[in-house]
């Protein structure tokens, strides 16, 4: 059997993440005409399995779903020894979020693997995988060879395209794998809130985040920031002066105490640019500024900047792209 | 309690990036090394519970080549810690997983009931060290966390893990591995007469041979071969407007049709 390549994905609403088609996509890339095989936690199903075909997946392999006290890393890792054994895996890919970087970490370790996270590019180089990725908030880019006979890379969301659908029916099967390994008795999930991002895209996962700071206000006048945001089907996100303040939860919060954002678009507006919000969002592919104070930080890294009094710009940016879209 | 904080000499948040002679990392000529970032907040994080929990105490970790690590180990002194632990190297470590490793080693030999890490070091942003640390160690390992209380009538932590789509609520007793991502203060400075006294304290040192001997069984290796600055970003391109529609339209054509980021 060839050395083999293995996605692991996650699963939300019952289908492979963005981020997992993603990987999938870089998979068999790479894999240029090997069988990739796909690895996720839950039952086993046909519509799973042939929509992640479609994305260059050959075989699915299913793990039983993590129960509750079963949610982390450790607890998932001998399933996963056990499939990458059997496939003689020589790299594993999955997506750079919470839980893919610490199932990253806790399977390198076991696994006497090479690691990397944040990963932007992948290419096999002279002497093992060659990654990209960025460093220091987004201010500089490394690359790192990946050597020795295993790697796990966890692939940065969005960074790399949604793979073009193949027509490959009937091209994948699907293993449902027997339960390995105990969880450790102890930590127990007590209860769990949906991060609040109102009817849009997940923070970590969105293409475009709007995100407002101390300039928009009061929590009342913080809706005209999730306005925008559903106009354009994106994120919601906030400075730490929004969160602190009780106006939105600390789940939105981007920076240096918050959450890192990579999006194709991020709309900061009302928030001044200080280095702790800009390292969270730095590595967004486009920056808007909106602000009434042509001197704010927020300015310097951003690509448009518009100086003004947000109360009148964003109205007027909501039925432009209102019209601009058709609703 | 025992409480191990795992650290990493960083760069000063303020210091100018540029790649070195061999452009292979960071020029670290006149580089100030530093404790910042998620690091920052571990420290406060393990103070804050030593005094919460009376006999308990804080050692401080750090693995890394003098001078920078012995001089951030002295900073943890100088905050509060109550010992710390210098793991030598005798050059720049740049592979997480050897670094797990190599903490996990000198873990074993003297376990803590909590293990504390920044979620993500402040240069390198790779988030490995804390599962790596808990894998390694057999130990419950969860990252970016906040809220890390400990519950006194059920002897155990409560915490929160914050997922993509979720904020998880947890309780778990010792032993255990936190990758913190906010501590519940922003961290405390030091004061000069700590300062002062750090500098007579005793720093606990386990020789580079003994490290390299314990990780030197790892294939798997993480190199940098390359460190390369973004060309610069030319400022923003401010948006001429004589009404607040106008500003709108130019900015929703220049997504649509030069940054071509519209949806
Ligand atoms: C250890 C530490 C960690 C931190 N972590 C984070 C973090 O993770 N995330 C984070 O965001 N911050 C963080 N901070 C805080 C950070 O330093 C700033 O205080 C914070 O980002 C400021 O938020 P802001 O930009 O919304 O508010 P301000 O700095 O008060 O800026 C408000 C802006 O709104 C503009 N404005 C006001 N009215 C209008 C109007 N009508 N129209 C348009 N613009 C208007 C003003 O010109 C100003 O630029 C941290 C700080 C520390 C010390």
């Amino acid at each position: 059997m060839t050395p083999g390549l293995v996605v692991i994905g996650e699963l939300r609403d019952g289908r492979p993440t963005e981020a997992s088609r993603e990987a999938a996509g870089v998979a068999y890339q790479l894999a240029a005409g090997a069988p990739v095989t796909g690895l996720l936690f839950g039952s086993p199903e046909d519509s799973l399995t042939s929509s992640w075909a479609r994305d260059g997946i050959s075989e699915v392999c299913f793990l039983p779903p993590p129960t509750d006290a079963a949610r982390q890393a450790g607890a998932l890792i001998p399933g996963v020894l056990s499939v990458l054994s059997e496939r003689s895996a020589e790299l594993v890919l999955l997506p750079s979020t919470t839980f893919g970087r610490e199932l990253a970490g806790g399977l390198a370790a076991r696994w006497d693997a090479g690691a990397a996270t944040g990963v932007t590019a992948i290419h096999r180089g002279a002497a093992g995988w060659e990654v990209r990725r960025p460093v220091f908030g987004g201010r500089a880019t490394e690359t790192r060879s990946l050597s020795g006979p295993r790697a796990v890379v966890a692939l940065r969301p969005r960074a790399f395209p949604a793979p073009e659908p193949r027509d490959l029916p009937g091209a994948s099967t699907q293993r449902s794998m027997p339960e390995v390994g105990a969880v450790a008795k102890g930590p127990t999930l007590v209860g769990t809130e949906p991060v609040l991002t109102g009817e849009g895209p997940a923070l970590g996962d969105a293409t475009i985040v709007v995100a407002g700071g101390r300039g928009v206000r009061s929590a009342d006048q913080f809706h005209l920031i999730e306005e925008l945001a559903a106009a354009l089907d994106a994120a919601v996100g906030a400075s730490r002066a929004v969160t602190d303040a009780g106006w939105r939860p600390t789940s939105l919060q981007v920076g240096q105490t918050g959450r890192t954002v990579t999006p194709q678009l991020y709309i900061a507006v009302g928030i001044s640019g200080a280095i702790q919000h800009i390292v969270g969002m730095i590595g967004s592919r486009v920056i808007v500024a909106i602000n009434s104070d042509a001197s704010a930080p927020i300015f310097k890294v951003a690509d448009y900047g518009i100086v003004g009094d947000l109360f009148q710009i964003v109205p007027a940016l909501l039925a432009e792209i209102r019209r601009v879209r058709g609703r | 309690m025992e409480i191990a904080v795992c650290v990493k000499p960083v760069p000063d948040p303020e210091t100018r990036l540029r790649p070195g002679p061999d452009q292979r990392t960071l020029d670290v000529e006149g580089v100030k090394f530093v404790l910042a970032g998620y690091d920052e907040s571990a420290v406060e994080q393990a103070l804050l519970l030593r005094d919460q929990l009376p006999g308990s105490t804080v050692r401080a970790l750090a693995y890394g080549p003098a001078p920078r690590t012995p001089e951030v180990l002295r900073s943890c002194l100088a905050l509060g810690c109550d010992s710390v632990t210098h793991l030598e190297a005798s050059a720049p470590v740049d592979d997480p997983m050897a670094v797990a490793a190599a903490l996990a080693h000198v873990l074993a030999s003297r376990p803590a009931d909590l293990v504390l890490v920044g979620k993500q070091a402040l240069d390198d942003e790779e988030g490995l060290v804390a599962p790596a640390l808990g894998a390694l160690l057999e130990r419950p390992s969860f990252s970016s966390v906040t809220d890390l209380r400990w519950n006194p009538e059920r002897s155990r932590f409560t915490f929160q893990r914050s997922t993509d789509t979720e904020i998880e609520r947890w309780e778990a007793p010792v032993p255990l591995v936190i990758g913190l991502q906010q501590a519940w203060n922003d961290p405390r400075t030091a004061k000069l007469p700590n300062i002062l006294k750090a500098r007579r304290q005793p720093i606990d040192t386990v020789p580079a041979a003994t490290i390299e001997a314990a990780v030197a069984g790892r294939n798997g290796r993480s190199l940098p071969l390359k460190f390369e600055l973004p060309a610069p970003r030319a400022g923003a391109r401010m948006i001429d407007y004589s009404t607040p529609a106008e500003a709108a339209e130019r900015l929703v054509r220049l997504l649509r049709e030069e940054a071509k980021v519209f949806p």
